[in-house]
């Protein structure tokens, strides 16, 4: 015996209006989810820039105690750019729309920075690959140095606030320096979300011609 | 405004405050063996307690208040602000060390460490603040290290009178000011140096001491070794470390360091108005202030008679009362002061409160000084987070007795 089940059947129209509301839906997510994405980018590059441009001079927890209004971060990134700090125009409004996101007067005494993790994962994900160490250039690690480790190593690798690299023995292990570099040590901070491998093998490959 | 009006900032310096004294909030309760650890000459120090970080590079630390039963603040324990970091130890070497002195001098003169032993030796007890301390407490917030209270120390400086150096080399008639740098250098040579100068009477000024030694020890490299000056009295923006180069001119030293920073309105401001740079002096003086160091903010007590106690220092007069409430505000009462009362150091008081009925109470202490200064509910607000020295005020819960 068969049982008549009553399904109700869709109209032409529904089905249409039902569609083109699922569409908009997708579009409006999808949306979203890519400003959401673009604004995650940003995080994580300003993140990179503090740790690569601020830290070298000071660490990142003088900033982080800051509560600030967007035109005070203005003026501030601009003495550190005035002072030196390795920022373009385009990285230090970048810099400069991240500390005023997170570091503002209302921020409360904790900020969540979101974005910590994934630079974190982003280090890992550099390493973690089975990918053969690469073959440093010399012309290019100089120029790598002079941009990021001059600052605290000195001129030719003679030492400074931090220790002298020229005839320093980690030179001798590829492997000891970039994990070293990446990493950080001690009061230096960790480059591995900075620098590419490649790169920390162009500077370690001109940092072993230095006499 | 005042601080603890606040509840974020309350929770976050209890938080810091959590972190930075946990092994002492396990003695907190009992008031009275703080006391005797005190006055035996035990202090914090001994419980290796880490100081209150704000900054770990160059490294930036404050004292927690608690640690100010002590008259003296021992060195390991006093607050630790830098601008650069310690020099490397080639540059401090009191072998190769030199301390020079030129510019409008009749003589230009280069001292050894040993050449300065020469000279009359002098012993100062004095206050040594930084200029910042208390900057976390300005309503809006300003930039800077967000110093809460315990930037701030009272220790014994041992060293020779700068006068008696400038009249060796004998000062020409336009000396005005006196230039000051010591061995300290940024990362980058393209972030200027801290160089900071002092008028010319401050620098002859018979109190004012290119010190040595530090409670008795030498000076240790996190406080300026081998040498620096103190300026009793004043700020300690004035207090150069690692100093290296006295140079005697008409003007006022350039640089950011004395032509920007330091700088505080002669008159009041309201947040955002632009300042013309004449109406901005540099910070010198001390104001009045008092600080309460027990019982510790957050503590729990049950009731009865309750010591308060804290100290109180100011510029260059001296303490003439401290007072206390415990009704926000409304009414005060004396304080006894105690201990030693000696020009440029702090003050140790005293406060019996017996205390009625239960909850949550507010401490609050304020000092005057000989020479009419009180301190304000809440200091004026400058661009610079300079001078706070707004009421003290702790926290406290009393529960049934």
């Amino acid at each position: 015996m068969s049982v008549n089940v009553r399904r109700p059947v869709p109209s032409l129209r529904g089905l249409m209006a039902l569609a083109a509301a699922m569409l908009s839906l997708t579009c409006l997510t999808m949306g979203l989810a890519q400003e959401q994405t673009t604004a995650q980018t940003a995080d994580q590059q300003a993140q990179r820039l503090l740790a690569a441009r601020c830290a070298v001079c000071h660490s990142t927890d003088l900033i982080q105690q800051q509560r600030l209004p967007r035109d005070r971060w203005e003026a501030t990134v601009k003495k550190m750019v005035h002072w030196g700090a390795q920022l373009d125009k385009g990285e230090a409004a970048m810099l400069t729309a991240y500390l005023a996101k997170y570091f503002h007067p209302e921020a409360g005494p904790v900020v969540a920075l979101p974005a910590a993790s994934s630079v974190q994962a982003d280090q890992a994900g550099r390493e973690s690959g089975a990918a053969p160490t690469p073959v440093g250039v010399e012309a290019r690690g100089a120029t790598l140095y002079k941009q990021n480790c001059l600052p605290c190593h000195g001129e030719a690798g003679s030492g400074g606030v931090g220790p002298k690299l020229a005839h320093n023995p980690i030179l001798t292990q590829a492997d000891r320096f970039r994990t070293t570099v990446s990493q950080g040590r001690g009061a230096m901070p960790p480059w591995g979300a900075v620098l590419r491998p490649q790169e920390i093998a162009d500077i370690h490959s001109w940092l072993q011609t230095l006499k | 405004m005042n601080q603890d009006n606040d509840p974020a900032l309350s929770r976050r310096r209890f938080l810091a405050r959590a972190a930075g004294g946990a092994a002492l909030a396990l003695t907190a309760g009992p008031i009275g063996l703080l006391m005797d650890r005190a006055e035996a000459g035990e202090t914090a120090a001994q419980t290796q307690d880490p100081l209150i970080v704000h900054v770990t590079r160059p490294y930036d630390a404050e004292t927690p208040v608690q640690e100010f039963l002590s008259w003296v603040t021992p060195n390991d324990r006093f607050f630790v602000r830098s601008h650069f970091g310690p020099p490397p130890p080639e540059r401090i070497d009191k072998a190769t060390w030199r301390l020079t002195l030129s510019g409008l001098v009749e003589h230009t003169l280069t001292l050894t460490f040993d050449d300065l032993l020469k000279f009359e030796e002098i012993t100062v007890t004095a206050v040594v603040q930084c200029s910042g301390n208390g900057r976390a407490f300005h309503r809006p917030k300003v930039p800077g290290v967000q110093w809460e209270r315990g930037a701030v120390g009272n220790a014994r400086w041992t060293g020779i009178r700068l006068r008696d150096v400038l009249r060796r080399a004998g000062l020409k008639t336009q000396a005005r000011h006196l230039q000051l740098l010591g061995a300290d250098r940024p990362v980058a040579e393209t972030v200027p140096l801290f160089v900071r100068s002092i008028p010319i009477e401050k620098a002859l000024h018979p109190d004012t001491i290119l010190a040595y030694r530090m409670n008795g020890e030498p000076l240790p490299l996190l406080h300026g070794a081998p040498l620096r000056l103190i300026t009793p009295g004043w700020m300690a923006d004035s207090c150069v470390k690692w100093l290296m180069d006295l140079t005697v001119q008409e003007e006022e030293a350039k640089g950011y360091y004395m032509q920007t920073a330091y700088r505080y309105p002669l008159h009041p401001v309201q947040p955002g108005e632009v300042i013309d740079p004449h109406d901005l002096k540099p910070v010198e003086a001390m104001v009045v202030k008092s600080l309460i160091a027990a019982p510790q903010q957050g503590a729990t007590l049950s009731g009865g008679t309750v010591m308060v106690q804290g100290v109180a220092w100011t510029g260059e007069g001296r303490i003439a009362r401290v007072e206390v409430s415990t009704d926000e505000g409304q009414t005060w009462e004396p304080a006894r002061l105690v201990g030693d009362d000696v020009p440029y150091a702090w003050r140790r008081w005293q406060f019996l409160w017996q205390v009625r009925g239960s909850g949550l109470r507010t401490i609050l202490c304020r000092a005057t000084d000989d020479r009419g200064q009180v301190q304000p509910m809440a200091s004026p607000w400058n661009p610079g987070g300079f001078l706070w020295n707004g009421v003290d005020r702790v926290q406290v819960q009393v529960t049934e007795a």
